[in-house]
């Protein structure tokens, strides 16, 4: 599979330590364009730091990343999405009290009317909410001005990933998407996972639930106690079993 | 802008059932439905509460506080709030009076040294809350403190002469008077109008009022957004601070004295103006027309509740419940809006 085409995003060597913790410990990760990577391990493995450095929101201690083959500097989510990396966090992701159209374009407003008195453009982006509601499947008919506070689970977690694939982003790590989440509901969030590659854009699950990993990932990457202990475990070959062993540490080694 | 204000709209006793499903989710109908039973209420006690005389002089009353409550609008929405706008309303007149009769400075350049000052102590309030983490509740509390203390030790303790303020033209823009009709009505109330639509209009329809909601709705994904969390919040506390100080100066030129207590228990009027407008305390949901809505009910209430008859002394029992009642209203319309598809 080793391609010449440089890999989406790259990690390389990547320490850090959060004072005398020593949180990720030289730490190397592909990623493919179009890969869906489930990344697994116990709490306090490392993944939430993991994705907090390649979301931006903390600086790592020592060493690179590249995206698209290119070194790139993260200083800040800012920095991150503009890269093409979009994280969607558990539970904070969205703002509740807000409409559903206005979540979508947080931060990257669509405004009209000249520069100082401009306002937002509420209409459009109205409409764009509405068609990309319809494209990623919410199908009862939710118009884009409900607030996100009266929504279910799966459909912020809908909204969250509909927003990352409006703004191509090449790169989306889901935190713990299908967590207190009911099974049709987790289905829908499975599936728009699936429809996110099909559409050339590459992801990173996390989910403690080994059964929802396998059912949507190429490729698992397990951390332990801030290492990448396994970073190649295909769910066609590998049984859950034997990545809860290696998720514990149980296994040979 | 000189279209009249949608705030300002005479209130429709349009009650009917079958409405309430859409104006469940807006949280200025129960201050809305509030304000027209006290009208009737006190109209039908007394028929002189709703003459032009008292409507206009409330009204004049009314907007000083107000001026402060829209402010304090946009900052709780952000999910925060500032207990020394009292004190900087008493400070602020201090500052430009004193430095108006003793430093012989003009007084337009006084008045914009007066709002810098203020505009300095929002910024250190934005700054201990944003970078120290300390929640406003205590930041502001020790800058009120800070602001009164000055106040009083910068004067002795005496009010400040402003009665040469007559023939100067800022005391004219700022609070200069008129007639429409037999209506007595002072440029403060036309500046209240103004800045209400002004607010209205930033908190619903620019970036910068998403930005707001965002902020006190929940922080940590608007931050996650890259939307400048921190920038807001302290933007919102000068906004605030500056404001404090616009409202004093201008009752300080009415009153024709800047006293360096005035303004004492101003900040809790204003919160409770604020949140029985509708605006959450917790931050995330505001409105400017709530707010309105809710500076007339406490300010007609006190006008009302002399005009009735009932002792004055008895006014804050009545604020108290209203507050109470609305908080019961809110929370209950709240629950009935989540369990609601």
């Amino acid at each position: 599979m080793a391609g010449t085409e440089a890999p989406l995003v790259e990690m390389r060597n990547i320490q850090k330590y959060y004072g005398r913790v020593h949180a990720l410990r030289d730490v190397n990760l592909k990623i493919k364009r179009g890969e869906i990577v489930g990344l697994l391990g116990d709490n306090g493995a490392g993944k939430s730091t993991l994705i907090k450095v390649l979301s931006g929101a903390v600086p790592y201690t020592s060493g690179q990343i590249f995206i698209n083959g290119q070194e790139v500097n993260l200083r800040s989510t800012n920095d991150a999405i503009a890269s093409g990396i979009e994280t969607i966090y558990q539970d904070s992701a969205l703002i509740p009290q807000l409409s559903i159209a206005r979540n979508l374009f947080l931060g990257r407003e669509l405004r009209k009317g000249p520069g100082f008195m401009d306002r937002l453009d509420l209409d459009r982006m109205k409409e764009v909410a509405a068609s990309l509601l319809k494209r990623v499947g919410i199908s009862k008919n939710i118009p884009p001005s409900t607030a996100i506070g009266s929504l279910s689970g799966g459909e912020r977690q809908a909204v969250a990933i509909a927003r990352a694939m409006y703004f191509d982003s090449d790169l989306i790590i889901l935190d713990e998407p299908t967590n207190n989440l009911g099974v049709a509901e987790t289905q829908g969030v499975l599936r728009f996972v699936r429809e996110a590659r099909d559409t050339g854009h590459s992801c990173i699950f996390i989910a403690h639930n080994i059964h929802h990993v396998f059912q949507v990932v190429d490729r698992m990457v397990v951390m332990r106690r801030g290492s990448v202990v396994a970073d190649d475990i295909s769910p066609r070959t590998s049984s859950i079993q034997d990545v809860e062993d290696i998720i514990t540490g149980e296994h040979a080694a | 802008m000189t279209e009249p204000s949608p705030t300002m709209a005479p209130p429709e006793p349009a009650m009917a059932a079958g409405l309430t499903r859409t104006l469940i989710n807006k949280p200025e109908v129960g201050p809305l439905v509030l304000l027209v039973i006290m009208l009737v209420v006190f109209t039908a006690i007394n028929p002189a509460f709703v003459s032009i005389t008292n409507i206009g002089n409330a009204l004049t009353f009314t907007v000083e506080l107000g001026l402060i409550a829209l402010a304090m609008t946009l900052l709780m929405t952000a999910g925060e709030f500032d207990l020394s706008v009292g004190s900087v309303f008493g400070f602020s007149p201090v500052v430009m009076w004193t430095l108006f009769n003793e430093a012989a400075l003009p007084l337009p350049v006084a008045f914009l040294a007066a709002i810098l000052v203020a505009l300095v102590i929002g910024l250190v309030n934005g700054l201990f809350v944003t970078r120290l983490r300390i929640p406003s509740f205590l930041v502001t509390l020790g800058m009120l403190l800070v602001v009164r203390g000055t106040a009083l030790w910068l004067t002795d303790g005496f009010p400040q002469r402003t009665w040469k303020a007559d023939d100067q033209w800022l005391s004219k823009v700022l609070v200069g008077d008129f007639y429409i009709g037999s209506l007595r009505v002072y440029m403060s109330l036309i500046w209240f109008i103004l800045l209400a639509v002004l607010f209205h209009y930033v908190l619903t329809r620019t970036r910068f009022g998403n930005w707001i909601q965002a902020t006190g709705g929940n922080p940590v994904a608007a931050r996650n957004r890259g939307v400048p969390t921190a920038r807001v919040k302290t933007a919102l506390f000068m906004l605030s601070a500056a404001m404090s100080a616009f409202a004093g100066i201008i009752s300080s030129i009415r009153v024709s004295a800047a006293n360096p207590n005035s303004g004492t228990g101003y900040e809790l009027e204003v919160i409770a103006m604020v949140v029985i407008g509708g605006t959450a305390l917790a931050g995330g949901r505001g409105t400017i027309i709530g707010t309105v809505l809710g500076v007339l009910i406490l300010r007609l209430m006190r006008n009302g509740i002399v005009l009735i008859g009932v002792p004055g002394l008895a006014y804050n029992i009545f604020i108290g419940a209203i507050i109470l009642g609305m908080m019961a209203l809110h929370a209950a319309l709240e629950r009935r809006h989540n369990a609601g598809d």
